[in-house]
């Protein structure tokens, strides 16, 4: 217990560093900037504002990157109430009552709820995150690569069964995540893989490149096919603090989303999606009066902001405690840790104290920030969200261009990201998620060393997947979410749970 | 409720038309990339079991994804399925253009010449752009990006060109 509090002491006291809290702040700030803009999603966002951290140092960088992330959220929620455009996946359950309030000019108090609701999801995510830390990664430790191996194959799976569309497409666009993972020079041998002898990708491709090619890039060639139809709530805004009555309401919605959404973004593979939809169904349950729900609800708002911020929040577990990234965004984390020389895993904890303790406290200040930032900013965004698309789209083409070029300063891998823009639109247009491809990407390499070092181990013996309980027990639930996911009852409930 | 990918809206009434339809497509675009993957590691030695090679991943996913495309090829022929429609060319066009274009400029030329360019020709991919409009906003753009990236963050990126000695 003290231990914790120590902790969070240091954590606080690096976070809350003048350089580092001003950091925390400049990206919820630009976060949200970005992230309120319709049609740009949290991935695309933090993509897209990467190169802004290039020059700091990496506690500052990662600090500021969780800030953009947290304020992506919350842009998409903004964007959400007041445009009937979820920004993401998560956001979606936010439209149904959030943009009903907005027309009935209580959008402020939607926003109001919703920054609230996030405000104590996140504080209690953020605790849960620093209690499970040091427990989960002294478990972490335990693993062997076969185990390790056995926990990314049930991330993949979750994954597929949590993408949306076809389940053979989405274990496809996984497999062609890892095949695009093998280019490059081989860690073990040296040999150039699927390079044809072209230097430009001898270090293998880029994380950046994928993601600002399919998510940036091949997002503006999908909209760019439909005639904008954006209906800004042109009602007033009005007040932003909700009433007590609202308040009382709320609270119970906002607890038990927290705990909903917290627990499922530990899952590995994207379970943070869920936590708004199970949110909603459980309010919708409980309320005396389902019939409110759909025409402006708050608890609507309440109960699946506060599991969607909870969720965004607990999804670092996996990735700070045993270096996996449970979903695209946390795989684009990875990417930029890896660009700032940091190494996710276990070792992190022990070895990098400050940074750690840093981020998770910065988890909550930036939580703090967006309550401060958004309540008084939210003229701004409104405004923000007329900017027409024919504007939009070529601003973005420029920063994700001097982006991409200051990766590397290389004009080829600016053209790189053309081409994967292009390959991200094919697979928009032939029904393929693109999400599953980047996680599959970004555990590729991870997979590959793990399976090799475990084959090592076992002089070759594939029964060490078997041998070993934690192993076994990992594959078995991986298999078992497989045919529960195959079967016909299951899967058209799951089209359901993802159209309506 | 809105997750739906555009593409399946537009699915339905003209489903039955052709054998080509959106799912076939997908197979054909997996076997595709399956044997180019795998051509492209052929060379590549998989190894033994105890002794995992450089190939045995690439090798055994691009065969993996082979199988998929057969199973989408199949099941496409076999049921209704939408076709693939409404392919933005003129988005492809002109943004993919932009993007090239600053790749071929910012070297030689420069953030002031490649950001701009690249801007107003992927504009063109919209019908409604206004010329008057596009033009002030690229020129603050431009300024805003030279600011932030160069003044602001100091990245090494080319200004101008540098026969003009910047």
């Amino acid at each position: 217990m003290w231990d914790l509090v120590s902790n969070l002491q240091l954590g606080l006291s690096v976070a809350g560093s003048l350089h580092n809290a001003a950091l925390c702040f400049l990206g919820c700030l630009i976060g949200t900037l970005i992230g309120v803009l319709p049609g740009v999603g949290p991935i695309a966002t933090i993509a897209m504002l990467l190169p802004l951290t290039f020059g700091l140092d990496p506690v500052g960088a990662l600090i500021m990157l969780a800030g953009i992330y947290y304020g992506a959220q919350y842009g998409g929620s903004t964007t959400a109430i007041l445009v009937n455009i979820p920004g993401e996946a998560t956001a979606v359950v936010t439209v149904l009552d959030g943009h009903q309030m907005a027309k009935q000019g209580r959008a402020g108090i939607a926003l109001g709820i919703a920054a609230i609701g996030s405000f104590i999801a996140g504080t209690i995510a953020t605790i849960i995150i620093a209690a499970a830390a040091k427990p989960l990664t002294s478990l972490a430790l335990l693993f062997g690569p076969a185990d390790y191996f056995a926990l990314m194959v049930l991330g993949l799976m979750f994954a597929v069964v949590l993408a949306r569309g076809s389940v053979p497409k989405a274990i496809a666009m996984i497999l062609f995540g890892i095949l695009l993972s093998t280019v490059g020079t081989d860690i073990e041998t040296g040999e150039e893989r699927l390079t044809f002898g072209w230097m430009e990708i001898a270090d293998g491709i880029d994380f950046a490149i994928i993601a600002m090619g399919m998510f940036g890039f091949a997002e503006i060639l999908r909209n760019l096919e439909h005639r904008e139809a954006r209906g800004v709530v042109s009602a007033k805004i009005g007040q932003l603090l909700p009433n007590f009555s609202d308040f009382k309401t709320s609270f119970a919605p906002i607890l038990r989303g927290t705990g909903i959404g917290s627990l499922l973004g530990f899952l590995p593979g994207n379970g943070a999606v869920l936590g708004p939809f199970a949110s909603y169904s459980i309010e919708k349950k409980l309320a005396k009066d389902p019939s409110r729900f759909g025409q402006g609800a708050i608890e609507g708002v309440a109960g699946p902001e506060s599991a969607n911020n909870a969720g965004a929040q607990t999804a670092f577990i996996p990735l700070l405690t045993l270096g996996i990234p449970p979903n695209a965004v946390m795989a684009l984390m990875i990417g930029a840790m890896t660009i700032h020389g940091i190494v996710p895993g276990p070792q992190i904890i022990s070895k990098q104290p400050d940074l750690f303790w840093g981020m998770i406290a910065s988890m909550w200040i930036g939580n703090l920030m967006l309550l401060i930032i958004n309540l008084p900013l939210i003229g701004i965004w409104v405004r923000l969200l007329r900017v027409p698309y024919r504007l939009m789209f070529p601003a973005i083409v420029i920063f994700c261009c001097i982006g991409i070029y200051s990766i590397n300063n290389s004009p080829t891998q600016v053209a790189l990201t053309g081409a994967f823009a292009l390959f991200g639109y094919l697979l928009i247009k032939l029904g393929f998620e693109q999400a599953p491809l980047l996680l599959g990407f970004v555990l590729g390499n991870l997979m590959e060393e793990k399976l090799r070092q475990a084959m090592v181990i076992s002089r070759g013996s594939l029964w060490t997947f078997v041998d070993r309980p934690v192993s076994l027990g990992l594959l078995v639930l991986a298999l078992i979410v497989f045919i529960v996911s195959a079967l016909p009852a299951i899967s058209r409930s799951r089209e359901t749970v993802f159209t309506e | 409720m809105a997750v739906e990918d555009p593409a399946e809206q537009s699915a339905g009434e003209s489903a039955r038309s052709t054998f080509l339809n959106r799912e076939v497509l997908a197979g054909l675009f997996l076997l595709a990339s399956a044997a180019f993957g795998y051509y492209a590691a052929y060379p590549l030695d998989a190894g033994s079991m105890s002794g995992v090679g450089s190939g045995l991943m690439p090798k055994s996913v691009a065969l993996g994804l082979g199988g998929f495309g057969v199973y989408l090829v199949a099941s496409g022929l076999v049921g209704d399925h939408e076709r693939v429609e409404g392919f933005s060319l003129r988005g492809i066009i002109f943004v993919l253009g932009g993007i090239l274009a600053f790749a071929a400029t910012v070297r030689p030329m420069g953030l002031l010449v490649a950001g701009p360019l690249a801007m107003l020709l992927s504009s063109l991919a919209d019908q409604d752009t206004r010329p008057l409009e596009i033009l002030i906003f690229t020129a603050c753009m431009t300024l805003g990006c030279y600011l932030l990236f160069k003044a602001l963050l100091h990245l090494p990126i080319p200004v101008l060109p540098p026969l003009l000695g910047y």
